[in-house]
């Protein structure tokens, strides 16, 4: 069963980490670039829906690993889910970088986290004009998700999440975070029958 | 798990529903369980169709690190730790550990038998290491000289004063030899008539395939082959294979780098083939690489990527590099075009 691998190819199957954490505290350097490996693109790809500004989330990363490997010894060895660690502590990192710099305080609506639906290739035979037409629809509809529930939406399905990690790093209740992805999958669901090709949202 | 109706649930209700999304996300993860829920209610197959494309076609624009810009992070990470020692400490304190007891052996045998050292005086110390499959070592021998001994080899050390320093090699290993004051020199056998020759210098030797490799970094090396009474010098980028089979031997020019990165823990990797990358797993972790159209093995790549010393991820980078796919089967690696 294989299938959706192939559709979904960001997603990689990494080998358990919980031992991998274990020789990380340890002090292994083999440990320390084999989770960097395993997770930086995913936390470039966070990074870049967060504030879309490369330097930025550059230095951050780079931050974020250097921490890492320095405070080892004071890390939890409790840590089940690296990418959950990692990615919890980008954002905070993000969030207090973004909110120094002046330029950005402005931009509590700025938008990111955008998102695209794909029909399966059988639809896709179809006329443009009904697939502008439905894009457009689409398009009003996910308007009305806010940036928080888009990436409420992308930790989960994106970055595979759980709901309680989800909840946990955007301090949401985990019933909201279930709320949010109802909300979406209903207008996803909306538009399934119909056929259309890509939509983005924002600009 | 909570027992849940899913014989209720609509598309949407799957679609929302954790298990669902975890089967849907990584295929591999909870098959097993759906796949066999399915196979005993075919009258939710529409609904469970219509659930899966929800989930599978929410895609986000792509943002990708280049290999490049992952290399230069990952450099720029390792830059800022660079206080610390890069090589394993582990190994070189357990080298110290034994020295010390050497130290302590040999004074008692100074406070026992003093005649004894008189009369014989130059007691050569021995020491030995190797390492297994998928393991490199660091080690410090007693005169400063630092040996990175890649996997799946043998190293043996002898050192008296006044005497040449010599070692015996069985595999692989980046040399960096300590000059000293006396002019001591440093001699590293192989087990197929190439003897390396130096004062202090930088080099690699690997005797582990069907030829013996010498390659020179930094320095001078007086190569000397058994049978053939021929001394070679050799300059730095200069590299001589010697054919264990016929004895023949041959001198060329070339990127040092390429062949003693792994020292450093990177690949690199210049006009590297299949053929390269099939040879370093087989010697670094003993896996056998099958490939039935043999033309892939002349598929090449350029770049360089670090090593990681566990096979599994060794295997998902060589297969992102290639552009192939790895099937593994115990410690066979069967490998296809994409």
């Amino acid at each position: 069963m294989n299938t959706g691998k192939a559709v979904r190819a960001d997603l990689k199957v990494v080998p358990s980490h919980s031992s991998l954490w274990g020789r990380l505290l340890e002090g292994d350097r083999h440990a320390f670039a084999e989770i960097y490996e395993a997770h930086i693109d995913h936390l470039y790809h966070y990074g870049m829906h967060f504030c879309r500004d490369h330097e930025r989330v550059n230095d951050n990363i780079q931050d974020l690993f250097q921490d890492l490997w320095l405070t080892r010894e004071h890390l939890s060895p409790q840590v089940q889910h690296i990418r959950y660690y990692l990615i919890s502590s980008l954002r905070r990192r993000l969030l207090r970088s973004l909110q120094r710099d002046r330029r950005w305080q402005h931009r509590d609506s700025w938008d990111g986290f955008e998102f695209e639906f794909t029909t399966p290739k059988e639809n896709q035979l179809i006329l443009e004009e009904t697939a502008a037409e439905q894009k457009k629809l689409l398009q009003a509809a996910l308007a009305n998700l806010t940036r928080r529930q888009r990436e409420a939406i992308y930790l989960r399905f994106y970055q595979n999440l759980s709901y309680n990690e989800v909840a946990g790093i955007m301090s949401m209740q985990v019933d909201s975070v279930y709320n949010t992805i109802s909300k979406a999958i209903a207008i996803l669901k909306k538009n399934l029958p119909f056929p259309l090709l890509l939509l983005f949202l924002g600009r | 798990m909570a027992r849940k109706d899913y014989l209720s649930y609509t598309a949407r209700d799957f679609a929302l529903d954790e298990d669902f999304q975890q089967w849907v996300l990584q295929p591999a993860t909870r098959n097993v369980f759906w796949e066999r829920w399915l196979q005993q209610h075919p009258e939710k197959e529409a609904d469970i169709r219509e659930a899966r494309q929800l989930v599978q076609n929410i895609r986000f624009t792509p943002y990708q690190l280049s290999a490049g810009q992952k290399e230069a992070l990952w450099d720029a990470i390792c830059g800022g730790l660079e206080d610390e020692a890069p090589s394993a400490p582990k190994t070189r304190s357990n080298w110290w550990q034994l020295w010390k007891y050497a130290a302590a052996v040999l004074f008692g045998m100074l406070i026992a038998g003093g005649w004894w050292w008189w009369q014989t005086e130059h007691t050569p110390a021995i020491l030995s290491a190797h390492t297994r499959l998928g393991e490199v070592k660091t080690l410090l021998l007693p005169d400063s000289s630092e040996v990175t001994l890649n996997a799946n080899s043998r190293l043996l050390y002898a050192g008296t004063d006044g005497k040449p320093r010599e070692v015996w090699l069985d595999g692989e290993a980046f040399f960096h030899v300590k000059h000293t004051r006396s002019n001591q020199k440093f001699i590293v056998h192989t087990y197929d008539n190439v003897n390396v020759e130096v004062l202090g210098t930088q080099f690699n030797v690997n005797s582990a395939g069907k030829e013996v490799v010498v390659v020179l970094q930094q320095g001078k090396i007086l190569l000397h082959i058994e049978g053939h009474n021929t001394s070679l010098a050799l300059q730095p980028g200069e590299m001589v294979r010697y054919s264990k089979q016929d004895g023949d031997f041959t001198k060329s020019s070339v990127n040092a780098d390429q062949y003693v990165s792994w020292h450093t823990g990177r690949l690199t990797m210049e006009d590297y083939s299949l053929a390269d990358a099939a040879a370093f797993m087989e010697r670094v972790f003993g896996k056998t690489i099958i490939v039935q159209d043999t033309q892939l093995l002349k598929y090449k790549v350029s770049g360089s990527m670090p090593i990681v010393y566990n096979a599994d991820t060794m295997l998902v980078q060589l297969e992102k590099v290639f552009r192939m796919k790895f099937n593994q089967k115990g410690d066979e690696v069967w490998i296809q075009k994409k």
